[in-house]
């Protein structure tokens, strides 16, 4: 399997995927992390957390969505199939007095004969300013993708935009990895095929969706959330009584431009457990084809809560636990000199217990 | 290493893996600003509650137990932080004494800087310097952890009552004989009831040559080289055989004591003449068949000899101690329950007697798994009567809960080496010098021949030493059955 072309060699200092694909972003995200830290030496910080997934901010409701009641019956297919997911998550770990210090991280996981593999990239650490922001989110985005996108580029994020941002160009990284490695497998996203967005430029998503499709991959795109609703009920809260698994068919959903949407959008619920999420199916892909992938990801991966494990691990791996900020923490300490400092919440500071503290405001 | 919490007298630190704290290390927490330190002892060890530490496990076993596979690049190397904070441990010390001025303070109400505070290993010399745990008559007990030597001072068991106790094959006669050839090398007096034969080879190296010990070691086997002629005890002593050893009521005492007298009288105090006198006695003859039967038991010990050649006079070898110093062995290997009582009667109230008339200065008596050969009431006159007179008592045991709780209470010095069994803990922990938690935490994981180190001899500051090894012939060796083929 193509999977396989992920060869690691060790390297004294750094360990990257080689050489199959170009990993110029994951070493300018190396690069621009040491070099933004080495920026914040001897300069004290103040510990705040706020663990971000990657989440889909477009979900603007359009009228015209209808979704077909009728449910697309599916039978699961054991045929042996490569499923492989991706998922990033960035966490802010606190802020200096000219910035903020986030990490990043990403993960891709595998189910190949019944076992599940993954690959971690990250952390990586970045101190960000508004000095800093714009020279390295440019760097990153031009490292990978096409300067083209750069140039096109509209305005820098803010400061509060950037650990999303940031995570959301390695996150699209990944997944163009893993169509330019996977073969005949099955890709999942988390989030929709929405494109046009700041971070989610149409051409890059085409690109992503246009080299799975060489490779012969489906790429399945799951959305833990939506706001899409039908006469005012979330499309996921509709589900009729029908014996699961079954996919509902969407009709009518546009967006205005510029953001467009790659995917053709379902309600899928896989099994007994009443949830089901909006899930996404590459729309060049012919409709037969799509229900085949459905019901190949129901026969090789487990489905727990109606969500596919490859996902839910790409998720769980590449989530921060607070034994891993407090390491981070350490690290910025030690090797870049930062002073820990606790400034007071001003929250309970001024309004003792009926202050909810900054983390929740 | 960071101070944490405080609750009662029990410090909380947080110590980081390559601070390498184990259980039953000393700290010393100095707070500079205050000028003062306290000297606390890791009691436990345990892991330091660190966030995310589940999360962090759990999403490592997502398959049903079977570690997930993979490959983290990590360029910045985070990881190794990662499992530095994860292997964090939390110390659980107990405050052992303040410190100010390089002085020991008695005030126990100050609490140091949480903040400003550092917080160091202190190696055992320098604790032992501290709490002046020196003299002129030191005792090697073995080395600590730190590759020191733990030194006691024998002067530190005068007058003293020690316990002896841990699990079977820990080392706990191994430390006997060590206390007792220190003893007798600074010229004391050792008795010591021998119940399985380990100690008459005091006097040989392993390879069966005499030490220099060997002539101060005198082993008295009942019965064989030890037998005791009537006309050599007090009328006290007997009674006490016949009475607490032979359990003879008290009705029959009074006879006893009439015919003694009158056999003494006529100065023909032996066994045959005693028999006849008991025979030929105006008395009821309840009261005669009593006498007889108790006649009989004395008889049939083999303890008492009418040839006074053949008696050994214990007198003459505590003599010898008085001036040399020297170990008086009492072998009660071969010797049935009731034979031992008389034995023990006779010889503690030999010593008693001795002691009394000032014939003898002190003893130190080892008494080894005491419950079987003590009469009840012995046990209070131990830790009363005759630790005044001059008896200083070590009780060696692995059945903890066989030696009385006024005896923990009172007890001076404590030698404990490993128990598992929570009874067992349960009855050292009552010792008044002893904290439970300490008891319980350390001694647990005792490996064989470690020994914590609890009391006077110790200024109570509990330590853990490996005996020494002493060149000393074996015995006592259980038999096996697999022996030789093995």
């Amino acid at each position: 399997m193509v999977i396989g072309q992920y060869t690691i060699t060790t390297t004294p200092k750094y360990n990257f995927p080689q050489p199959t694909i170009d990993t110029t972003l994951p070493q300018r995200f190396l690069e621009q992390s040491i070099h933004s830290l080495k920026q914040v030496r001897n300069q004290s910080f103040q510990l705040n957390q706020q663990n971000l997934q990657q989440t889909s901010t477009f979900d603007d409701n359009p009228t015209t969505l209808q979704l077909k009641r009728q449910p697309l019956p599916l039978t699961p297919r054991t045929q042996e199939t490569l499923i492989a997911a991706v998922d990033t998550s960035t966490i802010k770990i606190g802020e200096t007095s000219k910035g903020i210090i986030i990490a990043i991280r990403g993960a891709t996981i595998w189910k190949q004969n019944r076992n599940y593999r993954y690959t971690r990239l990250g952390p990586f650490i970045f101190h960000i300013t508004e000095e800093n922001k714009k020279e390295v989110y440019n760097t990153l985005e031009t490292a990978y993708f096409n300067i083209q996108y750069a140039s096109n580029h509209q305005a820098t994020p803010n400061l509060l935009q950037m650990p999303t941002r940031l995570a959301s160009l390695l996150e699209r990284w990944l997944q163009a990895m893993l169509a330019k490695t996977v073969s005949q497998g099955i890709i999942l996203f988390d989030g929709s095929l929405t494109s046009g967005t700041i971070d989610t430029p149409v051409q890059r998503m085409k690109e992503i969706l246009n080299t799975a499709r060489r490779n012969k991959n489906i790429v399945l795109a799951f959305s833990k959330m939506t706001t899409l609703r039908v006469n005012g009920y979330l499309i996921t809260d509709l589900l009729p009584e029908h014996e699961p698994p079954y996919l509902l068919e969407t009709t009518g959903l546009q967006f205005k431009p510029p953001t467009v949407l790659l995917g053709d959008v379902y309600v899928a619920r896989l099994n007994k457990a009443n949830y089901a999420f909006r899930l996404d199916i590459d729309r060049e892909i012919p409709i037969q084809h799509r229900m085949e992938a459905v019901e190949k990801l129901l026969g090789n991966d487990l489905y727990m809560q109606s969500y596919p494990e490859t996902l839910r691990l790409a998720h769980i791996l590449c989530t921060f636990t607070a034994n891993e900020v407090l390491a981070m923490q350490h690290f910025i300490t030690r090797k870049h000199g930062i002073q820990i400092i606790n400034r007071p919440d001003m929250h309970r500071l001024l309004f003792g217990p009926f202050g909810k503290g900054e983390s929740y405001s | 290493m960071k101070l944490y919490k405080k609750e009662g007298n029990i410090l909380q630190i947080l110590s980081f893996p390559n601070e390498n704290v184990e259980k039953g290390d000393y700290l010393l927490v100095e707070d500079a600003d205050a000028g003062k330190a306290l000297i606390v002892q890791v009691i436990d060890v345990q892991f330091a509650c660190i966030p995310g530490v589940l999360e962090e496990l759990l999403r490592t076993l997502p398959d049903g137990g079977e570690p997930i596979q993979g490959e983290d690049i990590d360029p910045l190397e985070i990881a190794p932080h990662i499992t530095y904070i994860q292997d964090a441990s939390l110390l659980i010390c107990k405050i052992r004494a303040p410190l100010e001025n390089e002085m020991l303070s008695p005030s126990s109400s100050w609490l140091p800087s949480r903040s400003q505070s550092t917080i160091k290993k202190l190696q055992i010399p320098m604790l032992l310097k501290l709490a002046k745990v020196d003299g002129k008559l030191p005792i090697i007990l073995g080395g600590t952890k730190d590759s020191s030597l733990l030194t006691i001072d024998a002067s530190a068991l005068d007058g003293r009552l020690n316990i002896i106790t841990g699990k079977k094959e820990t080392g706990k006669s191994h430390l006997s004989k060590l206390l007792i050839v220190s003893l007798v090398g600074y010229k004391a007096t050792v008795v010591i009831f021998d119940l399985n034969g380990e100690y008459s080879s005091l006097g040989m190296t392993a390879d069966g040559k005499r030490n220099m010990h060997y002539d101060k070691i005198h082993a008295l086997t009942p019965s064989q080289n030890f037998k005791v002629a009537l006309e050599q005890l007090h009328l006290n002593v007997i009674l006490g055989i016949l009475s607490h050893a032979l359990h003879l009521p008290g009705t029959s005492v009074r006879e006893f004591r009439r015919i003694w007298k009158t056999l003494k009288e006529k100065n023909t105090l032996t066994l045959h003449e005693l028999g006849e006198a008991i025979r030929n006695w105006n008395c009821n003859q309840h009261v005669r068949d009593a006498l007889f039967s108790r006649f009989h038991a004395l008889v049939n010990s083999g303890f008492f000899t009418d040839n006074a050649a053949e008696a050994t006079l214990l007198e003459e070898c505590l003599l010898k101690a008085k001036e040399h110093g020297g170990a008086i062995v009492i072998n009660l290997r071969n010797t049935s329950a009731i034979d031992r009582q008389i034995v023990v009667e006779y010889v503690l109230g030999k010593l008693v007697d001795s002691l009394t008339s000032w014939k003898l200065k002190a003893v130190f008596l080892f008494a080894e798994e005491a419950h079987l050969y003590l009469r009840d009431t012995y046990w209070d006159d131990i830790v009363t009567r005759m630790r005044h007179l001059g008896i200083f008592t070590t009780f060696i045991t692995n059945q903890p809960d066989t030696i009385r709780e006024n005896i923990y209470r009172q007890a001076d010095n404590i030698f404990l080496f490993n128990f598992t069994n929570e009874h067992d803990l349960d009855a050292v922990s009552r010792a008044a010098r002893v904290d439970a938690e300490t008891v319980r935490s350390i001694a647990r994981d005792l490996p064989p021949h470690h020994c914590l180190t609890l009391g006077k001899v110790v200024r109570d500051f509990p330590m853990v030493a490996r005996v020494r090894a002493i060149d000393l012939k074996t015995m006592g060796e259980t038999r096996l059955f697999f022996k030789d083929t093995n």
